[in-house]
């Protein structure tokens, strides 16, 4: 019942934020695995075997670095502009830093 | 000399930039300016600071310089940076800068003072902070005096300023033994460095930054196109790196059939013909031969193994030159790899020093952990992720750091393999190869001007580096231990002149400490790296997204993960007795670090009174 209560308490901002960390940690292990496991299997290849190549790199740097690195970057782009929603920072509490609108920041 | 005119150009505009910043802050409150740019960052400003502060001069000195010792098996070692963009940008990113924002922060450790309502954990966090980014600090510097020299090497005013130097040096304790050509490129980075940071501020270093990010970028690319196109091709690169073997190292003897008839010198890095057999040797260090001997004292050498190698290098030999390298001492070999054709090509790659090889699956498994949630815990991003405008801004960087994360490492891994085809022998010191390369690709390209950008690139992620960490050490000192605990009501001015002073003195101390630096620069990058993430990540996980965390608990996850660090180092020391982390099962200290400090947090919070509710209510409440 507390552990009900605690979740009602929380801010919908704060929620989404943790909703969006536990999709993040999830795919970290997705990639890691992948990466991990195929190099574990494919990259360790006996002294005198051929090592096959894609693209000019050796097979296994294609499929487990190369593909699942072209795979994350899709994945990220579509966390960031689908996924992940955007939420009010909120303002400073102090005014001194109150941040400042317009282009303040750009070079 | 076109090289450094180029250079000289880069240099001026990053000077310009700074200027611009202080004008730019001038109407702002000075201390959320100059330590955090007013949180106003934009989208542009916020992606190339960010990618331009985690591409260092590890990236760019010491990443190049493993892949180049120990071939392909690289792309699998840095293969966690595919989701670096998504883990360290965004984990932690939106939070913070909530966090940071309802605090009224400017720096991390007084975000977690307000978070827990308590100055120790601010206090303790300061302490860790300026601890562990001291040894980045002195990493950094290494690696830009590193690059100066490179360019600046056989350029005759240079090398008359560093025999002066050396003149004017000789006496004085620990700087005047000091090499001549490291202090003097020391200095003037040093000095560079300081100035920009300490005129222009948080805000200079995020505009400098962006420019850094974009030349890095362009660098990396026209590195690639030249690399390719120089060695016939990746496939032909990767085809001549499956026949190569690794070398060895030799001390040798120089001998000529006739004593000398005056005094002869030969450079580092010069290629010696073996005596009696067809071999090839490149000096590590330079040596003299007496007038009237025969033979020089003995000096180590890189012994080329590969048979396509030999050959073709000993065409390039001095015709001239009268001396042959003989044997004088025990062949020392590679642990892993020696005489093995094909090494090069898969894992766990060729190692000097280790039997197992250079990448087990446990070790890559750590670097895959290591470099996304150490990422997340360093200081240095966090706080420009607190500095961000607002979430479309974190959104539309995380997009545009994944892309430019994926063509700069992915484009390293191919330059470095290619650079193993192109420049043999470079073991020899192989922090240098990324300015050796850009020099000898533009040399060969007959556009020697272009040498002056493409080392300004890893010049600008050493120095975007350097400035932020600068930065951050002196905000730690002036806004966390002199406002926060010996003068509270300091007024602007004084604030002002404190943190101008602090910014120069920690610079100059950091210059000062790595005048004889560590061998591996890469060693010291991690440790730090390690040591921070160890320090920070946890407990700031903890703290942005568990609203049970306690200040005890937040103390006890900094201290466990901080000590794990040290401890695993000790331990490495004094099993091998040399810096180096000791590998627990195979995995890296950080991992065990995580573990430690997780369980801290969780066992001391639960263990005292949950924090007040006032606190949760306004970090974690509604909306």
């Amino acid at each position: 019942m507390r552990e009900s209560n605690e979740t009602e308490d929380l801010g919908t901002s704060f929620r989404q934020s943790r909703k969006e960390f536990k999709f993040m940690l999830a795919t970290w292990v997705v990639f890691a695995a992948w990466t991990t496991g195929y190099n574990a299997l494919f990259a360790h290849r006996g002294e005198g075997e051929s090592v096959s190549m894609i693209l000019g790199m050796p097979a296994w740097v294609a499929w487990g670095v190369a593909f699942p690195w072209g795979i994350a970057i899709l994945v990220t782009i579509w966390f960031a502009m689908v996924y992940m929603q955007d939420t009010p920072l909120g303002a400073e509490e102090d005014s001194d830093t109150a941040a400042p609108q317009g282009e303040e920041g750009k070079p | 000399m076109t090289a450094i005119v180029t250079f000289g150009i880069y240099m001026v505009v990053v000077f310009v930039l700074a200027w611009l910043a202080n004008r730019a802050g001038k109407s702002k409150v000075f201390v959320s300016e100059y330590f955090l740019g007013s949180k106003s960052i934009g989208l542009w400003a916020f992606a190339f600071t960010y990618a331009a502060t985690t591409a260092s001069g590890g990236s760019f000195m010491g990443f190049p310089s493993l892949i180049y010792t120990h071939g392909w098996v690289l792309a699998w070692w840095i293969g966690g940076y595919m989701i670096v963009p998504m883990i360290a940008l965004g984990l932690l990113a939106k939070r913070l800068n909530q966090v940071g924002r309802i605090s009224g922060a400017i720096t991390i450790p007084e975000l977690l003072k307000h978070r827990f309502k308590s100055r120790l954990v601010g206090q303790f966090a300061t302490v860790l902070v300026v601890f562990f980014m001291f040894f980045f600090l002195m990493a950094q510097f290494k690696a830009g005096a590193q690059i100066m020299a490179t360019l600046l090497e056989g350029v005759e005013p240079y090398e008359r300023a560093v025999i002066g130097l050396e003149q004017l040096t000789g006496g004085i304790p620990w700087v005047g033994a000091a090499d001549g050509d490291y202090l003097l490129c020391l200095l003037v980075f040093a000095i560079s460095v300081i100035v920009y940071t300490t005129f222009g501020g948080f805000r200079a270093v995020v505009w400098t930054d962006v420019m850094q990010g974009i030349v890095m970028g362009l660098g990396v690319i026209l590195m690639l196109i030249l690399a390719l196109s120089q060695v016939g091709g990746l496939k032909k690169a990767t085809e001549t790196l499956g026949e190569m073997t690794p070398p060895r190292f030799v001390p040798i003897e120089l001998v000529g059939e006739l004593p000398a008839e005056t005094e002869v010198r030969l450079p580092r890095g010069s290629w010696i013909p073996m005596e009696g057999v067809d071999g090839i040797v490149r000096l590590k260090n330079a040596v003299t031969i007496a007038a009237g001997e025969t033979a020089s004292p003995v000096v180590d050498a890189l012994q080329i193994t590969t048979e396509s190698e030999i050959r073709s290098l000993s065409a390039r030999v001095d015709a001239a030159l009268v001396y042959k390298a003989v044997p004088a001492g025990e062949v020392e070999t590679y642990a892993y790899g020696d005489g093995e054709k094909g090494v090069y090509l898969r894992a766990p790659g060729p190692s000097q020093g280790s039997p197992a090889g250079f990448l087990g699956v446990m070790l890559a498994l750590s670097f895959f952990a290591f470099w996304n949630f150490s990422g997340a815990g360093q200081p240095s991003y966090m706080v420009r992720q607190m500095a961000f405008r607002d979430t479309p801004t974190l959104r539309r960087s995380m997009v545009m750091v994944a892309i430019y994360f994926g063509v700069v490492y992915f484009s390293l891994i191919v330059i470095f393999t290619c650079a193993r085809v192109l420049l043999p022998g470079m073991e020899i010191y192989p922090d240098r190869v990324m300015p050796e390369m850009a020099s000898a690709l533009t040399w060969n390209a007959g556009v020697p001007w272009l040498a002056g950008l493409l080392i300004a690139a890893p010049f600008a992620a050493v120095m975007s580096s350097v400035d932020s960490f600068l930065l951050l050490v002196s905000s730690g000192i002036v806004r966390d231990i002199y406002q926060e605990s010996i003068n509270p009501n300091a007024s602007e001015k004084q604030v002002k002149r404190l943190s101008y002073s602090v910014t120069v003195i920690v610079g100059f101390l950091g210059a000062f400490a790595v005048l004889h630096p560590p061998q591996f620069l890469q060693h010291l990058i991690v440790f730090a790296s390690a040591g921070l993430g160890a320090c920070f990540l946890m407990p700031m996980v903890f703290a942005l997204y568990w609203p049970r965390t306690s200040s005890i608990g937040m103390i006890a996850g900094m201290l466990a993960g901080g000590t794990t660090i040290l401890v695993f180092y000790l331990v490495g020391y004094l099993r091998t007795g040399e810096f180096g982390e000791y590998l627990l099962l195979g995995l890296h200290p950080f991992i065990w670090s995580v573990l430690f400090s997780t369980t801290a947090i969780l066992a001391f919070s639960l263990s005292g009174k949950p924090p007040e509710e006032d606190v949760r209510e306004r970090f974690f409440g509604k909306p």
